[in-house]
């Protein structure tokens, strides 16, 4: 039972982490209907910021954490306006590929500076261990997942319920021509939506900086692990991004504890199930359920 | 009756006109130049540049499959790869018992069986959860081959021809025997894609990528001609892959990853989506942009003039590749949307008239 | 202007014969892309001792020209460079790169002829078919393992044990051999894992082996995900319970840089001598990292030193075919002079421990792995430092083959 508890906590920080990274890609897919395939290249980029400000540069390390989301928040928005902006009106297929296209430059960028290659350990500023209850452990690395989770969302569920840039941005999302008509800026709305995601995917991208060592790769790869998370919350819904993103580390987590064993049975040795459940989960939903969890469903006749 | 060799335009009258192959002698003339030339072609060239000739010709196999997928009916695969490993990995596993040319008809139709199950989603949904379930099966590929057995775990599994009909294949002949296999089948399945596309299936793919709901109205069922595209994309991808096996002797993983999948993406939308030209010329494109490139940095690494202006700690040769290849792709598609074929429409229209301006 | 042309020319021809003849040697592997942690510093091990053979003179009267080519870790561009080198260039010695893309290459390989250094070592590529031309500078990542089970051996009979390999045919190819050694040592393979970069949490994982009973954690992987296992290990408490050893890519300095104190008490298999030590190879590289100005990291790095063995080995072998046959050096010749690379004709640059018979580097026809004796190490106190004598596995020549 412990185990179980405990694999459930680790699968839920892992998660949040995905949570994080989702919800901007929600966001904007919520406004703009854009698939943003260059997440992880923007969770890379969070996490090299953070890490040059506090390494190269010497600012504390949350002043630097805070920095780096605004810069990638800032990289976000020029990435909107440089490239997405030209794209509106265009074909889906057209967008999706400026985005895999921009994913690409954003590598390149990253080959420009030291982090292309090579590993990287952001300073420790948390205690070493992690909590201890009842025999549950849990990292402060982890701790802190949940906690960006918790306080994104809140602020997340404030912001679209409350201010009015975040009606602006739900009624964009709704209808954009009408939103237009009534004096809403669409493009003010796409580029804060692309901020916000380039927000979300740094604050991702510096906790898994602390949680485990900085590669280019590995940082990117996470990106993909998004893609689940959203279907099976519903593409466009903000909390979905949250519970997809829990729901697919939690899953993770127990496929690694229960269904490894189970693999090798059947003919697929060396387990590492963990890789393959958020896909098979992520084409099960496409069959079943494709609009996810959350998400609106559109209802088409005719 | 007009002079055909003397047409300038198009003189279609008649619906089966409209349903022809090639619209006029000329174009029939310059066809049969082109393959003349491209039989010719490897007798000028060395062993390395057949083998980037052979790259192109598999990859524009491949980018003719998601032509159809993506080009005609509109949905995006980044799976296409994964098709190719399909095919591939049953070439690897029949090739000790089959000869090559049951071998490759087989993975094409394996790739396609593969493909329908991966399109049962789109009699639900539209275009971008398409394109999710097509990384789905990218990625998922991926694992399973990496934990079969049967596959090698994805480690090299031998695919070799050293003899046929008598003559031996051997280093020396390897790139050239592969690359005339793979240019016939490249032209049957140019054929193929010109005869199915012109008639009632490729019509109905365009109505349903147009317009589904209308296409629906009319008598057409959008979610089975989208399975039909899907597996037919993937029978393309399925050949290619199973010449690429041929001609890298091995099958290997790696091959077939997500990265190449957004590759032959990129070569169908830089060629300009939909169109043959655009499916050959992509790859093209693509491939010496990627050779030209990778000299250019070397060049840079190793010139000193460059290295002593570049600050420290900034690797300018090793970004060129990475960054040209995103920003051809973003260039493209903000100022040439229809990609290389539209430039090579404008050159052929230039010369149609030529020496007159209009 | 023509004259002038033609004049360049000849003064170009003249010093080009006044220096000797060029003999071409070619590296691709992956400098940028997927392992360019590793493919960076290797390629600047060949780099740099390519130009500190010519300075030297190694090889007399010829110009060593190193051909080193970035394929991105993509097989299609290693196999076109290959390719494009064999046509133009004509490589006397070919040091290759990635597991996936020599074993493609393996035939082709085989077919010309072309003697072959991989950085992979792959039990695969030295295996038959297609292996003859085939060389591992160190022993072989299952020797490495096979040799991990003996050391855990001497420690503890009948131990429990589990694999955790990297998703891919480099992390794979140790299973096979540690099953059959592990069965003839009277240890338990518990479970193979496959366990890549971006694991965030390995509670799971060793929670489930710890369940399991499993006390030792051998690793064949890059040293990130290693560290990522070693950090939650020390939080969750396990690493007191579970020892946690792996082979040589997983090692390094990159591994204490990440995983910190939670690196202390990891074994590593390493064939190399580390920086700490006096050896004349590390030497050379320390020299010469300071001369061509490489960072620290490079410096570093076992990759770097790794890169150098590999292209100390392929000059020697050039320097004695050309002393051999007349001052021929080519593909058959520095065949020759490599399968001759034994006994008193072994190779001694003193960048790996010598076997107990004093031999670094040795081949034969049948031999194709170089430097058979390797050592265990262990973190201490944020470095490695040897805890072994040099040795040589001798279960794995029992078990090598089923």
């Amino acid at each position: 039972m412990i185990d179980f508890i405990q694999n459930l906590i680790s699968g839920i920080a892992v998660g949040c982490i995905y949570a994080l990274a989702a919800l901007g890609f929600v966001l904007v897919y919520k406004s703009s209907r854009v698939i943003n395939f260059s997440n992880g290249q923007f969770i890379a980029i969070g996490a090299f910021a953070a890490y040059a400000l506090t390494v190269w540069v010497g600012l504390p390390v949350l002043l630097a954490a805070l920095l780096a989301m605004l810069l990638t928040a800032g990289l976000g928005f020029l990435v909107e306006r440089v490239f997405l902006r030209r794209m509106v009106g265009q074909p889906i297929i057209s967008v999706i590929m400026v985005t895999i296209g921009l994913a690409s430059v954003l590598d390149g960028l990253m080959y420009l500076t030291p982090f292309g290659s090579g590993n990287f350990t952001f300073p420790q500023f948390l205690p070493p261990g992690g909590l201890e209850l009842a025999g549950i452990n849990i990292s402060y690395p982890q701790l802190m997942a949940i906690g960006f989770t918790m306080v994104f969302l809140l602020l997340f569920g404030w912001f679209f319920q409350r201010s009015v840039l975040g009606i602006a941005m739900r009624a964009v999302a709704d209808d954009q021509m009408a939103s237009m008509s009534l004096g809403v800026s669409v493009r003010r709305v796409f580029g804060l939506a692309w901020a916000v995601a380039g927000l979300t995917a740094a604050a991702a991208g510096i906790v898994v900086g602390t949680v485990s060592g900085l590669n280019q790769d590995g940082l990117i790869a996470i990106g993909l692990a998004v893609f689940p998370a959203v279907i099976l919350g519903g593409l466009d819904s903000v909390p979905g991004a949250v519970v997809g993103g829990i729901v697919i580390g939690v899953l993770q987590s127990f496929s690694t504890a229960y269904l490894d064993g189970v693999l090798g049975q059947i003919g697929l040795v060396g387990g590492g199930s963990q890789y393959a459940v958020p896909f098979v989960v992520l084409l099960v939903m496409l069959w079943f359920k494709p609009h996810g969890l959350f998400g609106t469903e559109e209802i088409e006749r005719v | 009756m007009r002079n055909p060799w003397a047409q300038t335009g198009n003189y279609r009258t008649s619906y089966e006109q409209d349903t022809t192959i090639f619209a006029n002698y000329r174009e029939i003339v310059s066809v049969v130049l082109l393959l003349v030339a491209l039989c010719l072609l490897p007798l000028f060239l060395e062993r390395s540049q057949v083998l980037v000739l052979n790259f192109i010709l598999i990859y524009a196999i491949a980018v003719l499959g998601l032509n159809i997928t993506t080009g005609y009916a509109g949905l995006i695969s980044v799976g296409q790869a994964a098709f190719m490993g399909v095919g591939a990995y049953t070439v690897a596993l029949a090739a000790p018992s089959l000869p090559f040319w049951l071998t490759i008809p087989l993975g094409g139709f394996v790739a396609a069986i593969a493909g329908f199950i991966v399109g049962i989603p789109s009699l639900r949904v539209k275009h971008l959860y398409l394109a999710l379930a097509t990384l789905a099966f990218q990625e998922i590929f991926v694992w399973v081959v990496g934990r079969s057995p049967a596959l090698a775990q994805g480690a090299a599994i031998p695919v070799e021809m050293r003899n046929f009909l008598g003559l031996e294949i051997s280093f020396r002949n390897h790139n050239y025997f592969w690359y005339y296999i793979i240019l016939f089948v490249l032209v049957l399945m140019v054929i193929a894609w010109r005869n199915l596309l012109r008639g009632k299936y490729g019509r109905a793919l365009i109505a349903v990528r147009d317009n589904d709901r209308a296409a629906d109205a009319m008598g057409m069922d959008p979610g089975r001609t989208k399975l039909f595209a899907f597996a037919l994309g993937a029978f393309y991808g399925g050949v290619a892959g199973g010449l690429l096996a041929y001609m890298q002797r091995a099958v290997v993983v790696e091959e077939f990853t997500l990265a190449r999948s957004v590759t032959l993406l990129a070569m169908a939308i830089v060629g300009g989506l939909g169109t043959v030209v655009g499916s050959l010329l992509g790859p093209a494109f693509m491939k010496f942009l990627q050779i030209y490139v990778e000299r250019l940095s070397e060049w840079m690494k190793a010139n000193p003039f460059i290295q002593s202006i570049t600050p420290a700690g900034v690797d300018v040769a090793s970004a060129l590749l990475p960054l040209s290849f995103g920003l051809v792709i973003v260039l493209f598609l903000v100022f040439e949307p229809r990609g290389l074929y539209n430039w090579w429409r404008l050159l052929r229209s230039y010369f149609r008239t030529w020496p007159f301006k209009y | 202007m023509k004259r002038g042309f033609v004049l360049a020319m000849m003064v170009a021809l003249g010093l080009a014969l006044a220096q000797g003849r060029t003999v071409n040697l070619l590296w691709s592997g992956a400098i940028t892309g997927p392992t360019s942690d590793v493919g960076g510093p290797y390629a600047a091990g060949i780099e740099d001792y390519c130009k500190y053979a010519n300075e030297q003179k190694l090889i007399p009267n010829v110009t060593l020209n190193c051909i080193v080519r970035d394929d991105q870790y993509q097989n299609p561009n290693t196999q076109r460079i290959l390719e494009e080198a064999l046509d133009r260039a004509k490589p006397a010695i070919y040091l290759g790169y990635s597991t996936g893309a020599m074993l493609q290459l393996k035939p082709l390989i085989n077919e010309v002829r072309l003697p072959t250094i991989p950085a992979s070592a792959h039990i695969g590529l030295i295996e038959p078919p297609h292996n003859q031309y085939m060389f591992l500078p160190v022993s072989s990542y299952s020797e490495q393992f096979v040799a991990l089970l003996e050391y855990i051996n001497r420690t503890k009979k009948n131990a429990r044990v589990a694999l955790v390999v990297n998703p891919s045919p480099f992390g794979r190819a140790v299973v096979d051999v540690s099953r059959r050694a592990a069965a003839r040592l009277g240890q338990t393979i518990v479970d193979v894992r496959e366990v890549g970069g971006g694991n965030l949490d390995n509670t799971a994982l060793l929670r489930a082996l710890d369940a399991a009973g499993v006390e030792f954690i051998l690793h064949q992987n890059v040293a990130g995900p290693v560290a990522n296992i070693l950090k939650d290990a020390k939080r969750l408490g396990l690493d007191k319970k579970i020892k946690q050893l792996g082979a040589i890519y997983t090692g390094g300095s990159d591994l204490i840089r990440l995983a910190g104190d939670a690196a202390e008490g990891y074994l590593w298999a390493s064939s190399y001598y580390t920086l700490d030590e006096n050896a004349p190879g590390i030497n050379l590289q320390k020299q010469l990292a300071q001369k061509y100005n490489r960072s620290a990291d490079i410096l570093n790095s076992t990759n770097y030193t790794a890169g150098m063995l590999a292209a100390a080995i392929a000059v020697e072998a050039m320097k004695r075919a050309a002393q051999r046959f007349n001052g021929r050096i080519d593909n058959a010749t520095v065949y020759q002079a490599l399968i001759g690379m034994n006994g008193p004709n072994a190779f001694k640059p003193g960048f790996a421990v010598s076997t107990k018979a004093g031999i670094e580097i040795d081949f034969t026809r049948t031999e194709q792995t170089g430097a058979e004796g390797l050592r265990i190490l262990e973190v201490k106190g944020g470095k490695f430092v040897p805890v072994t004598e040099p040795f040589t596995s001798t279960l794995f020549r029992q078990v090598r083959n089923p």
